[in-house]
């Protein structure tokens, strides 16, 4: 399997206004009218915002160390606590990822808050993270052919800062990319340029497993992806 | 209450801005927040009772409903923005000094977190409970908080931290205000904010949500 860098359409992703109105907390059955309609207009304006980029670069040779729940990947050693390091442990070598939305769909948000339009600006917000969450969801699609082609299989995405993962080991993983990869920087609070941007690993090898629900390995009761997932 | 008050209340619960918004759909084509605030202080009602009469209890009722799951933060943005438009006319009298507001309140995402939506949510409940607002943005250095507390005495303080990272810069920027500041309130949230970090880091009060921070508030109003 090969490094593979990507470029998707924001119609690619097919978000909808009730997967926006999801994000945002609405359960079956409920949706504001007036909200709605907001959502569908900044989902118009999304598609000529959002630049979707995604790009992988696999690792083989990977250690994994039981006691201290890590793993050693070109000599790094990432500390992925106990969930993440259970659901990548049999993988044989390890896909590390990026995705972005782009820069301007975080700028349209923050515009339309500095003017006063909170809402608006919540909107751009909302679905500048779902675009980038989508691109690394089709990046994964991508990946998953690559490797069935193998006769291999695929975990499911995890990202720093998700199950007990410490969002600062975000510096380690930026140091295994090619530099500018996907144009996506890090800072030294783990905060990535574009905002709207995702990393994280995913596992590859004969005996991992993909689970379609993975909310209930994880202790934070309150996500908002456990209600809607 | 006044009829005109309760009118204006239920425009800033319903996020029915001025004549031109179109929902909700009950209410289409009638005056909004904006011109019933306009006709209210032109019949003589003063802006405190406006304030005090129709926008706090509009907005605590949208801040408890927030708080039980009943609405989503798209709702209390768009009531924030009708209580917006009810506040611009009321805002000259605050700058004159004729009505007083319940006391002044310093926020901003700390040091390192360019998170602000969690940070502008509660400032704009904070000031739709009657208080004045500084809002200092994101990546806010402890400097800037203690020069902004130098400028407003007495100023009740907001912290605000989205990422396990930065919260360390919210621990450093309590210290620092401690130092200098002993008697002054600091109220701290965002995700990863526990009510057990919010003790051990020497802050007053948590909140996971912005009316709690609203009702905290009550208890000094002034």
């Amino acid at each position: 399997m090969n490094d593979s860098t990507f470029k998707f359409e924001f119609s690619d992703l097919n978000l909808d206004v009730r997967q926006i109105e999801m994000v945002m907390g609405y359960r079956e059955g409920e949706s504001h009218e007036a909200i709605s309609d907001l959502i569908a207009g900044a989902l118009i304006d999304a598609e000529s915002f959002c630049e979707l980029k995604a790009e992988y670069r696999i690792f083989s040779g990977i250690e994994f160390n039981p006691s201290e729940k890590s793993v050693k990947i070109a000599g790094l050693e990432f500390s992925l606590k106990k969930i993440v390091f259970g659901q990548l442990r049999k993988s044989e070598s390890m896909a590390v990822f990026l995705s972005t939305a782009g820069e301007k769909i975080g700028e349209m948000s923050r515009k339309a808050m500095k003017d006063g339009d909170l809402l608006q600006g919540y909107i751009y917000d909302v679905i500048g993270s779902e675009a980038a969450d989508g691109a690394s969801a089709l990046m994964q699609e991508k990946l998953k052919m690559a490797a069935e082609m193998e006769g291999l299989r695929i975990t499911n995405r995890y990202s720093p800062g998700y199950c007990d993962w410490n969002v600062d080991e975000q510096h380690k993983l930026f140091h295994l990319m090619k530099d500018n990869f996907c144009g996506i920087t890090v800072n030294s609070s783990a905060l990535m340029s574009p905002e709207k941007s995702v990393s994280g690993f995913i596992g590859i090898g004969r005996e991992v497993r993909f689970n379609k629900y993975t909310c209930g390995l994880c202790d934070m009761k309150d996500c908002i992806y456990r209600k809607i997932r | 209450m006044n009829d005109i008050l309760k009118l204006i209340a239920n425009c800033v619960e319903n996020g029915k801005i001025d004549r031109n918004t179109p929902y909700p759909p009950g209410m289409k084509g009638q005056d909004g927040a904006d011109e019933l605030t306009r006709l209210a202080l032109d019949s003589g009602i003063k802006p405190e009772q406006i304030l005090d009469g129709a926008l706090v209890p509009a907005m605590a009722v949208v801040g408890d409903k927030f708080s039980r799951k009943e609405i989503y933060v798209p709702q209390m943005l768009m009531s924030a923005k009708a209580m917006n438009g009810a506040m611009k006319h009321l805002k000259p009298y605050f700058s004159t000094g004729e009505t007083k507001r319940k006391g002044k309140v310093i926020i901003g995402t700390v040091a390192g977190d360019l998170h602000d939506i969690g940070k502008n949510l509660v400032a704009m409940m904070i000031e739709g409970g009657g208080w004045e607002v500084i809002d200092l943005g994101v990546d806010v250095s402890s400097e800037k908080f203690l020069k902004t507390i130098d400028e407003n005495p007495g100023a009740f303080i907001g912290l605000s931290a989205l990422l396990t990272t930065t919260m360390e810069n919210m621990k450093k920027t309590v210290a620092a205000i401690r130092e200098k500041h002993s008697g002054l309130k600091i109220l701290v949230g965002g995700a990863p904010v526990t009510k057990e970090y919010c003790e051990r880091i020497g802050a007053d009060f948590y909140s996971p949500d912005p009316q709690g921070a609203v009702n905290y508030l009550k208890q000094f109003a002034e």
